[in-house]
Formats: structure tokens, sequence, C-alpha cells
């Protein structure tokens, strides 16, 4: 089975970093379709098409903690954090 | 909760509360209604290049037109350095309401302990606002602040008019590095908890230092407290 942590599906491919994570949960809000909180209140990535790049991108801007990082897997470039 | 919008919002005004602290005073421009739970939080885009920072809301969510925040301008960082050289009038761009640090509906918790260390006070007094102003929340409510010096004390009048106010809240400050004449409270959160006598039934919540948030943790956790009844905001 894939892991949808790897997966790469569309232009912006998201990570969560777990040990940064403090379950704002404010990606979860913002990108349901791709982010979720595991078991101990953790952020993961569910998937990596559940939404569109824009909300991607919206949803890891909105962390307080910038635990998710946003690449572009057509550049290869990171895209969030700047 | 509300799910979070894109807004534009103004400037108007700011207080300089000490040399550290300072209160921004924003309104609204697009959408022109902000409606936010007591605690959550604002993502502000603070460069152009779209560095963004996450404030809590300090003010009461009775107001809908507009927002406050506190900022700690110690360290003077990205955030607290496009913060004070805005201009009354310009706009900024945030991301709102965000974050789940909330009063909870448990009628379990039949009191409420509140418990910051420095800038961690600001979700507090828009929960104060909220539960004391708009809910009209009966529960015993207290509300332990940790700091340094008086000198670097803000809101204290505001929390003593709402303590004579409200029978039902109580407002604690504690001094680390306390005057001689300073007649509360000394030394860390954590001893101001131990020495006030803690109901059954407190429902805890947390918002400062990290070391903070353990070491209350572990202290009312000692006493029997179950994890559920300990909420806290981590991202001070």
């Amino acid at each position: 089975m894939a892991d949808p942590q790897v997966k790469q599906i569309g232009k912006y491919k998201v990570e969560v970093i777990r040990e940064k994570c403090i379950s704002a949960a404010s990606c979860v809000v913002i990108a349901p379709g791709v982010f979720d909180l595991d078991a101990e209140q953790i952020a993961r990535v569910i998937s990596q098409d559940g939404n569109d790049d824009e909300t991607k991108l919206l949803a890891a801007q909105s962390c307080p903690t910038m635990a998710v990082i946003v690449t572009d897997t057509e550049s290869g470039k990171q895209v969030w954090p700047l | 909760m509300n799910p979070p919008k894109q807004y534009r919002a103004k400037l108007e005004d700011k207080q300089q509360l000490n040399e550290r602290f300072v209160q921004y005073y924003f309104e609204l421009v697009e959408p022109n209604e902000l409606v936010f739970s007591a605690g959550q939080y604002a993502s502000l885009k603070v460069s152009e290049k779209g560095e963004r920072r996450s404030y809590s809301i300090c003010s009461s969510p009775a107001v809908s037109h507009g927002f406050e925040l506190l900022i700690d301008h110690q360290p003077a960082g990205v955030g607290c350095t496009y913060l004070e050289n805005l201009q009354f009038g310009q706009e900024i761009e945030l991301l709102a309401p965000l974050g789940i640090f909330t009063i909870v509906a448990d009628e379990a918790e039949t009191s409420l302990a509140l418990v910051a260390t420095g800038s961690g006070i600001a979700p507090f007094r828009s929960m104060l606002l909220e539960r004391l102003q708009v809910v009209k929340d009966t529960r015993p409510i207290t509300l332990y602040w940790g700091m340094r010096h008086a000198n670097t004390l803000f809101w204290e009048d505001e929390f003593e008019e709402l303590a004579q106010s409200f029978p039902n809240f109580s407002f604690h400050p504690v001094l680390s590095q306390a005057e001689q004449a300073w007649p509360l409270c000394r030394g860390r959160v954590t001893d101001c908890l131990n020495t006030h006598e803690q109901a059954a039934g407190v429902g805890y919540y947390l918002c400062g230092s990290t070391k903070m948030i353990t070491d209350v943790s572990q202290t009312v956790l000692a006493k029997g407290v179950t994890e559920q009844r300990i909420h806290h905001e981590k991202f001070y």
C-alpha cells in the first residue's frame, strides 16, 4: 500500500514534521482532505490530492510552528516554509 | 468553530503597554466580520516574501468588526518588526480564525484555572471577556499569570476591575523576581498553584513557555488531575 506521506500527486507535495507539530489542527481545518490528526493528535498526511494546491499551501502557511513542508514536484523546490 | 478565511484589515491603533509589550488594534476591511472563539489565533503575512507569524487574538469575540493582538517585542523577530513599522491605516493580510485552544464544553469542569506566563496571557484576556461578559459563565475562574517584575505587568487594572465586577473571577499575578514590597505570590506559577487550594473538577488551561506547561502539567497530574482536564497552547 502506498505511503501517503511520500505519495506525489499534483504539483505540490506536503510533508509533516512530527516533532514540530503542536496539534493546533489548523492544517486539518483548512485542508481536511489532505491532513488529519493521528491517535497522538499529531498531524499526518492522509492524501496528497484531497485538496487543491492552493488549499494545501494555505494549510501549511497556517501552521504556527511551520511543521508542514510544501515542495513543488515539478521544480523540486521547497515552496514553504520560505 | 467557524472555518478560517483570508482577511484584509487595517491598523487602527496601537498602545505601548510597557517597554516590551504592544497591543495592536485592527479594523477589518474585507470581509468585515470575523467570528471566532476566544483562544483562537490569526496567521499574519509579515513580509512580501510571504512569511507568516501566528498571534493569539486578545480581544473579546463580542467584537466582530475588528480584533486586537498582543505583541512581545523581545526578541525583535520578523513579525514584530513588521508590525512595529506598520503605519496607521495600512492594511495587513491574515488568515483567521485558527486553533483549537478554547474553553471546552465540559460540564464536569466545575471551575477553570487559566495559567499563563509572559505573552501567553493574550488568549486568556479574550477568554475572560468571553466567559464573564458574553457567556455569563458563573463557574469560579482563576487567572494565574507569571511575570518577572511588577513593572512588566500590564492589563492588571482591567483584570482587577473584572474581579471586582464578577465575584466568580480571581486574579493572581505571580512575580519570579519580585521587589521586597510585592504583597502577592512570588516564584513560579506552580508555587502559586500550590499555595492556593485547588478545588475538584478544575479544568486547567495553560499558555506560555514549554517549561511552564510541563511543570504545571506535572504538578496538577501529581494531584490527581486527569490529562483530559489539562488544555494547552504551545506555540509561545
